[in-house]
């Protein structure tokens, strides 16, 4: 299918994720429309590798990331992680599989359940799979809330609403923690917190990555942020992959015209450089009848006949750098050099 | 290294002096005056419940059978208002007022309640699996409850009294389902509709929460996930509810009693007993507006404690 | 364009907008939140104004202080708020709303929850028009489209009928701008109005009020947590911390000449996008204080890496740098004095120490 593509899946036997042509749909209503929140994408993720997947909002990015988890199960696609294909697991294998991943979500106190002990929340992990005895269960869980900076004696008796927001993200990593899984993924994890805050979490989660040997998939709609805590970047637009890149290399180099959109739209607190920037007028069409060719084509300044029929496949650019576009911004190499 | 947690990382209550306190002073515990509502209602509400309890052994409480008699000496109809004679006065057959609103609250409460934990219990559960599992678990029950919503609720309550006791008639292993129980269950599955109802919106949003998706996401079973963490989340709705039905239940009783669908003969209830002497209200007030006046305050003070409890409940408000 | 619903009083001499040793207290069971304490600046006509600070320092609160929006049980009002020469700080619910809408108009974070979902957009635009301005609805829905036009939305007489879930979050945020603009507000108060849209839709947003604000020589009030938003989009720039003042300058003066620590930490933890991947943030340690029972001397200082004795236990006034009176701030030891630049060679030191050590580990 074009617009996909898979030239920049690798071949490493350290591959811990791979997902292929993941096709993500819901029914609108019973009108027998569809909405494709996700259309046919690829993408892989090595053991201790941090992924970054940005986008605006209705890109498919949240949903590729529950598509992951099968919560809700892909409408096809393969997903392959730790050598199983989970598309295919039964109710209860699937269940043993997510403790090997974890989600952390972007409302750190909607992710909370309300009515529960905050260390009663971080010890269910351990009370589903009934892991250790008791004394090893509250060792294992203090351990951790201190790890993510959290008062175990007061996690014992409140609840999540005495938490300030940043404190919740941090119990949420606590929770996602405990079963040591391989893959955390973070679904916009700082999007609801203060800059200040903001900080403090991804520095934590840059620490926790490195302690517990963990790989991440990092969701977010703002391209600084996933660009300092990411090793590779995919920038989605509208259930399809633009560009996957490095993120230094991303950065210095954008092949796609949406990733220098991205990249022009994050304010910079600098009052000489903002007033040059000009951002791109208009917002995402509908997932529902996505544009044919380049799902980028109405919005893309440098759109040509050809963007409006066919879909652009994605290819090489650079060392680790693809795009999919038909009027790339970098001169795309020789697929034989690669 | 042990740790990698260096300055700029500092966890935020390592650095900042913990200026909230994590528990509330003790000082903020002191005993307030929680308003006058709430203390008359559980005043009346334990009263009522202490007498009916320990009536057989309270002396000032006559037996509801006993014949009080008249002026004249021999016992008649009607014949003593509220005074010392009879507290609540005398009724049609010489009975003592006050006596059979007491003995009547042990059915009326036994009824209502029960008929409560019912519905609850059945209506909770139907409500939480259709909200949970959607399909066609929740178009299986959502058609039973708006069956019962849909039909007149006095007419299936007659029809359900009047099948249970034939059943319990001609079903030896029904033997313990007296016409008391039987009202409990009709009236229980009135209750469990709206229950249902209510339970499952709740659900089909709560089940939408993150936390909820979270509890999935680490592997928790279906059951797993809707008692412990979607359930809590419930009860604020459910008691709330429950306790307004209580009330609603509690006057059922008395309209079913109303229409000749009251438990066995001989024992009281305060349906009944508005039942019996509403027709001679012009003449003797007392034995009517008594037991009214007891069902309206019941009501009244389960709807405060139920109001109080829901509030208590609310975690925004407990907080402060 | 819109001359019609310009509010005529625009050439007043003089500051639009006076705050005077503004305080905000709320009394809870817990004692009194000190949530906006002694607050005085000015606001010129047709500036935008950055108020930032992270939650809980008050600046939303301030914001809803000046435009009367805050419960009246509970609430302690103290010092004076001047609006175009009158006192406004002290008027009620009643007499404000006059000044709402025609003088101050007010945008929020979430625009699908200020918007009523069962009203079509036209509607809810046109209908304070022909309240406050006793226009015909004929009128009113004109203006209203032009409204929409001004704000940038396309097939402006289509979207007029539609209902707000049938837009996206970005165009409901714009149909909020234009009924706060409808009335023609000499100021206009946005609390956090990009905080909840993409980065994409933050920038178009940003711009719009921007350009509106020029068009209409109206002030702006743009209350933030992020320094990236407010350094484009502004004139002046006021920080807050614990209900305080703790810098105020121009724009450009701000970002070239930081003084209070706290707006160089502030700026610090934002990711920078030229910085390679991967590079440690610096972030604030510890949380905002307790606005019951804040800190004795300069309220930052338990969470400041230069703090010293003195600033535990003195509070630091409010007051101008050397170079421009304009520039306020309150700090003892500020960004670029030499006891500053003293303190930050010694952490230097120190960290450098702390590496060699665990690196020798």
């Amino acid at each position: 299918m074009a617009g996909t593509g898979k030239a920049h899946l690798r071949d490493s036997p350290d591959v811990l994720l791979r997902i292929e042509d993941l096709v993500v749909e819901f029914p609108v209503g019973r009108t027998g429309l569809k909405v494709n929140a996700v259309s046919g994408i690829s993408l892989d993720v090595l053991r201790g590798e941090t992924l970054g997947l940005v986008g605006e909002s209705g890109c498919g990015k949240s949903t590729t990331g529950r598509a992951i988890m099968q919560l809700p199960r892909p409408t096809s696609g393969s997903v392959v992680f730790e050598g199983s294909e989970l598309t295919r697991l039964t109710g209860d294998e699937m269940r043993e599989a997510r403790t090997r991943m974890q989600m952390i979500f972007q409302d750190p106190i909607s992710s909370l359940n309300p009515r529960r002990k905050v260390r009663q929340i971080v010890m269910e992990p351990l009370n589903i799979w009934k892991r250790g005895t008791d004394a090893e269960r509250s060792q294992k869980v203090d351990s951790i809330l201190e790890e993510v900076g959290i008062d175990p004696t007061r996690a014992a008796e409140s609840q999540p609403h005495q938490f300030s927001g940043g404190q919740c993200q941090r119990i949420s990593i606590a929770r996602s923690l405990v079963l040591d899984p391989s893959l955390i993924i973070c679904d916009e994890p700082v999007s609801a917190l203060d800059v200040s805050v903001q900080a403090q979490v991804l520095n934590l989660l840059e620490d926790l990555k490195a302690e517990y040997g963990l790989t991440l998939i990092f969701i977010a709609h703002d391209l600084a942020v996933v660009k300092n805590i990411s090793d590779r970047v995919a920038v989605m637009y509208l259930g399809k992959i633009c560009e996957v890149a490095p993120s230094d290399v991303l950065y210095e180099n954008p092949a796609h015209h949406y990733t220098s959109v991205l990249l022009n739209s994050i304010p910079v607190p600098d009052p000489e450089v903002a007033v040059t920037k000009t951002a791109i007028e208009g917002e995402p069409p509908s997932p529902v009848l996505p544009p044919p060719g380049c799902r980028f084509n109405p919005r893309c300044p440098a759109a040509q006949d050809i963007c409006r029929t066919e879909e652009p496949q994605l290819r090489a650019v650079g060392d680790g750098h693809f795009v999919a576009c038909h009027f790339p911004t970098v001169t795309p190499v020789e697929l034989s050099t690669r | 290294m042990t740790t990698t947690i260096d300055a700029t990382t500092a966890p935020e209550d390592a650095a900042a002096p913990l200026p909230a306190a994590p528990t509330p002073p003790a000082k903020k515990r002191k005993l307030k005056w929680p308003g006058f509502g709430i203390v008359f209602a559980v005043g009346f509400l334990g009263s009522l419940t202490f007498l009916a309890i320990f009536a057989d052994y309270l002396s000032f409480i006559p037996y509801p059978d006993a014949k009080i008699p008249g002026p004249d000496g021999r016992p008649g109809r009607y014949e003593w208002g509220p005074g010392t004679a009879a507290w609540f006065g005398t009724d049609g057959v010489s009975g003592d007022v006050f006596s059979k609103v007491i003995y009547g609250a042990r059915t009326s409460l036994q009824v209502g309640i029960f008929a409560t934990v019912f519905g609850i219990l059945v209506g909770g559960f139907l409500g939480v699996i259709a909200g949970y599992f959607r399909g066609w678990v929740d178009r299986i029950v959502m058609i039973i409850t708006d069956c019962l919503l849909a039909l007149p609720a006095l007419l299936l309550a007659i029809i359900l009294v009047d099948r249970l006791s034939d059943l319990a008639e001609d079903a030896s292993w029904l033997g313990w389902l007296s016409r008391k129980w039987t009202i409990v269950i009709t009236l229980g599955i009135l209750a469990t509709a709206p229950l249902a109802r209510i339970v499952r919106a709740q659900t089909l949003s709560l089940r939408e929460r993150e936390f909820v998706l979270a509890a999935r996401s680490l592997g928790a079973k279906p059951g797993r996930v809707m008692f412990r963490e979607i359930l809590p989340n419930l009860i604020p709705a459910i008691l709330t509810v429950g306790f307004t039905g209580l009330s609603i239940l509690i006057a059922a009783e008395g309209a079913l009693a109303f229409l000749g669908l009251g438990v066995e003969v001989g024992t009281p209830t305060w349906g009944k007993l508005i039942d019996e002497n509403r027709n001679k209200i012009d003449e003797a007030w007392w034995a009517t507006i008594f037991p009214c006046l007891m069902l309206f305050l019941t009501v009244l003070s389960f709807n405060i404690i139920g109001d109080r409890l829901s509030r208590r409940f609310d975690i925004r408000q407990a907080g402060v | 364009m819109s001359d019609l619903i310009q509010a005529s009083s625009r050439d007043i001499d003089g500051p639009l907008l006076v705050l005077k040793d503004v305080t905000t207290h709320f009394k809870t069971p817990r004692g009194l939140v000190r949530a906006v304490d002694g607050v005085s600046f000015t606001l010129d006509r047709g500036k935008a104004l950055g108020i930032v600070g992270e939650s809980g320092s008050g600046k939303t609160i301030l914001s809803r202080s000046i435009m009367g929006l805050l419960p009246p049980r509970g609430t302690v009002r103290g010092g004076s708020i001047t609006f175009e020469g009158r006192e406004i700080g002290n008027l009620g619910r009643k007499e404000m709303r006059s000044v709402w809408g025609k003088e101050m108009a007010m945008i929020f974070q979430d625009p699908m929850t200020s918007l009523n979902p069962v009203m079509k957009i036209g509607r809810q635009i046109a209908e304070p028009l022909q309240i406050h301005l006793g226009m015909t609805k004929q009128n009113a829905w004109a203006t209203a489209e032009r409204l929409l036009q001004d704000v940038r939305i396309p097939e402006a007489k289509r979207r007029l009928e539609q209902y707000p879930h049938e837009m996206s979050g970005g165009m409901r945020q714009r149909v909020m701008i234009a009924i706060a603009l409808a009335c023609g507000p000499t100021a206009l108060f946005a609390d956090e109005p990009t905080t909840a849209l993409d980065v994409t839709v933050q920038a178009q947003i940003l711009d719009l009020l921007g350009e509106q604000r020029r068009d209409r020589n109206m002030s702006l009030v743009l209350v933030t947590h992020d320094l990236g938003v407010v350094a484009g989009h502004t004139d002046e720039i006021a920080v807050m911390y614990g209900g305080k003042l703790v810098e105020k300058a121009t724009t450009k003066g701000l970002f070239a000449n930081m003084k209070m620590p706290y707006t160089e930490a502030l700026l610090n933890s934002i990711p920078r996008l030229e910085d390679r991947s991967h590079t440690r943030l610096s972030a604030i340690a510890g949380r905002p204080p307790d606005l019951v029972n804040p800190p004795k001397g300069c309220r930052f200082a338990p969470r400041c890496p230069y703090a010293q004795p003195k600033c535990q236990n003195e509070e630091p006034p409010l007051v101008p740098t050397a170079e421009d009176p304009n520039h306020l701030y309150a700090c003892w030891y500020p960004v670029g004095s030499p006891e500053n630049t003293e303190i930050k060679v010694r952490i230097a030191a120190s960290k450098s120490e702390f590496a060699a050590a665990a690196g020798g580990n």
